[in-house]
């Protein structure tokens, strides 16, 4: 009897060594791998979530201030740029607004450049801009007059304020110029000098009217410049030629007994793929001046035939849309209630949705 | 007689009345007196550039209907964001504590009591947590971000000593017919 205790003790003893011999686990931290296709950034009020569109995998997050309007990116030097603004009681305190610089790896705050504490604060991808050669960025404030803060990401220094009464939303052009929306029914054209202080500035011929049919501060890049939509659904495609605006002859996108349908949402409601020229806008049917009704549908335009290809009907109506400027695109799509959605955007079909708090615009990166 | 003699008696002219002018004052008042009736007119034109304000807080007549705690109510046709008189306050008052800003967007309301339509301010309420209770988003003549006098969308916590949003009120300034 005492020799099988001791055995059955031993065999306890091996035992345990068997399982003593697990490896504990070490705690690490990913770093982002280079981003894929179909890769974006959904805006929240909570901070830009990054997703993969293809897989719907979350990749990782950029915690901004609740007051960011966007973030946009420059890939030759792996770096995010979002204009934030803070408050050091949270709600009171001093106000400190800033340009962060995150860096693709780790998506950590690298630099900040403090600026004019003027931003507008508002959920407009259009209050910031990075100009084409990805030196200057511009930041729209409001305080309340208009004007653009300039800030030199390179060199990680505030620039200017330039002063823009009566316009608003930055729309970047040729290589350091941007142009805005004004509420004489024209368009403004900043030039900028390589240091990024105001060389030249342009006003276009009044091509809308504010109180008939007002142009939407959302705007869409296209191949050679931006689309522009008014309330009751007309197109303008607005370029640049040197120091000239040239803005096209407005399109209506409604056809004979569709006049109850017109665009609207309160955030991105009109997206552009600037290869195809394909052109997608939220619409609902509603009366004059409900232009912040979210979309029942997504309309799908053709802007070279300057024609409708399809329509997507939603189950729940859309704030905010975005497509991707891959070849094989995806349309991104913020519904109402807080939920992202992504459609093939060239076949409308439906593929996934997505767990995101809800998001106020998308950046493709 | 040349034009330099006449513009030379005129200064003369000019020069005696305000003497005499002067003169008699200083017989008649005391300085402690002109002193009391100049602060009377400076108080009086401080006051002045506040009239049409003064002038909207003085409507305290108009019938209305409705209930302000929802976003039907006449006066928020215009309004964008967390009603007041949800949150402590009421549709022309703060919540305690909160900061109301000067600077507004407008908006022009039509009262169903009544029929006429109104000029409405509608002034942020600042310095606090979002209150979020009784969210209100009407766009009746509201215009994009670049017309921001008649924009809903902006936050409107300007020429406050803190920036962030509480909540919104809705002031009738006056009304069209007037």
């Amino acid at each position: 009897m005492r020799f099988i205790s001791i055995a059955v003790f031993c065999a306890s003893l091996l035992s345990e060594q068997a399982h003593a011999q697990i490896t504990p686990e070490e705690l690490t931290v990913e770093t982002m791998p280079t981003p894929g296709a179909n890769w974006f950034i959904s805006k929240t009020g909570n901070g830009g979530y990054i997703f993969d569109a293809i897989s719907g995998e979350m990749q990782g997050m950029l915690s901004l201030s609740r007051y960011t309007p966007a973030v946009t990116h420059w890939a030759p030097r792996q770096e995010f740029y979002a204009a934030e603004s803070y408050l050091s009681r949270g709600v009171y305190g001093e106000r400190t607004d800033i340009v962060a610089v995150y860096d693709f790896e780790n998506l950590r705050p690298i630099a900040e450049i403090v600026i004019p504490n003027h931003m507008a604060r508002l959920s407009v991808r259009g209050h910031l801009g990075l100009m084409n050669s990805g030196r200057h960025l511009a930041v729209q404030n409001m305080n309340p007059g208009h004007s653009v803060s300039i800030v030199d990401v390179e060199d990680r220094v505030f620039v200017y304020e330039a002063s823009t009464p009566g316009c608003a939303v930055i729309m970047p052009v040729a290589d350091n110029d941007f142009m805005q929306v004004c509420g004489d029914g024209t368009l403004q054209l900043i030039q900028l000098d390589i240091s990024g202080f105001e060389e030249n500035r342009v006003r276009s011929d009044v091509f809308f009217n504010v109180i008939d049919d007002a142009v939407f501060d959302r705007v869409a890049r296209s191949a050679a410049g931006w689309w522009l939509i008014t309330h009751a659904g007309v197109i303008f495609e607005a370029t640049v030629n040197g120091p000239e605006i040239e803005i096209s002859e407005g399109w209506r996108i409604t056809d004979l007994g569709e006049e109850d349908w017109r665009p609207g949402g309160r955030e991105e409601i009109i997206t552009a793929h600037q290869e195809s020229g394909l052109i997608y806008v939220a619409m609902h049917q509603g009366p004059v001046d409900t232009h912040h009704e979210p979309g029942t549908e997504i309309w799908v335009l053709d802007s070279n035939a300057r024609r409708r290809v399809g329509r997507i009907e939603l189950e729940t109506p859309a704030n905010s849309l975005t497509v991707t400027q891959e070849a094989e695109p995806k349309l991104l799509v913020a519904d109402s209630r807080g939920g992202t959605h992504i459609y093939d955007a060239v076949s409308f079909a439906y593929e996934r949705s997505i767990n995101t708090p809800g998001a106020d615009n998308f950046e493709d990166f | 007689m040349n034009i330099d003699k006449l513009m030379d008696r005129s200064y003369y002219w000019i020069d005696e009345q305000a003497r005499r002018t002067s003169l008699a004052l200083a017989r008649r008042l005391s300085r402690r007196s002109f002193l009391s009736r100049l602060g009377i007119f400076l108080s009086g034109a401080a006051a002045f550039p506040l009239l049409p304000v003064a002038r909207s807080f003085a409507q305290n007549s108009i019938q209305e209907v409705g209930d302000p705690q929802t976003c039907e109510y006449w006066r928020y046709c215009a309004m964008s964001g967390t009603l007041c008189s949800c949150c402590g306050g009421s549709y022309t008052s703060c919540p305690p504590g909160a900061e109301p800003s000067p600077i507004t967007w407008v908006g022009t309301c039509r009262n169903p009591f009544d029929g006429r339509n109104y000029l409405m301010s509608y002034n942020d309420c600042c310095g606090k947590a979002v209150c979020s209770r009784c969210g209100c988003h009407n766009t009746e003549g509201d215009k994009p971000v670049y017309f921001n006098s008649n924009s809903s969308t902006v936050l409107w916590c300007f020429g406050t000593e803190n920036t962030s949003y509480h909540c919104t009120v809705s002031l009738v300034l006056g009304a069209e017919d007037e």
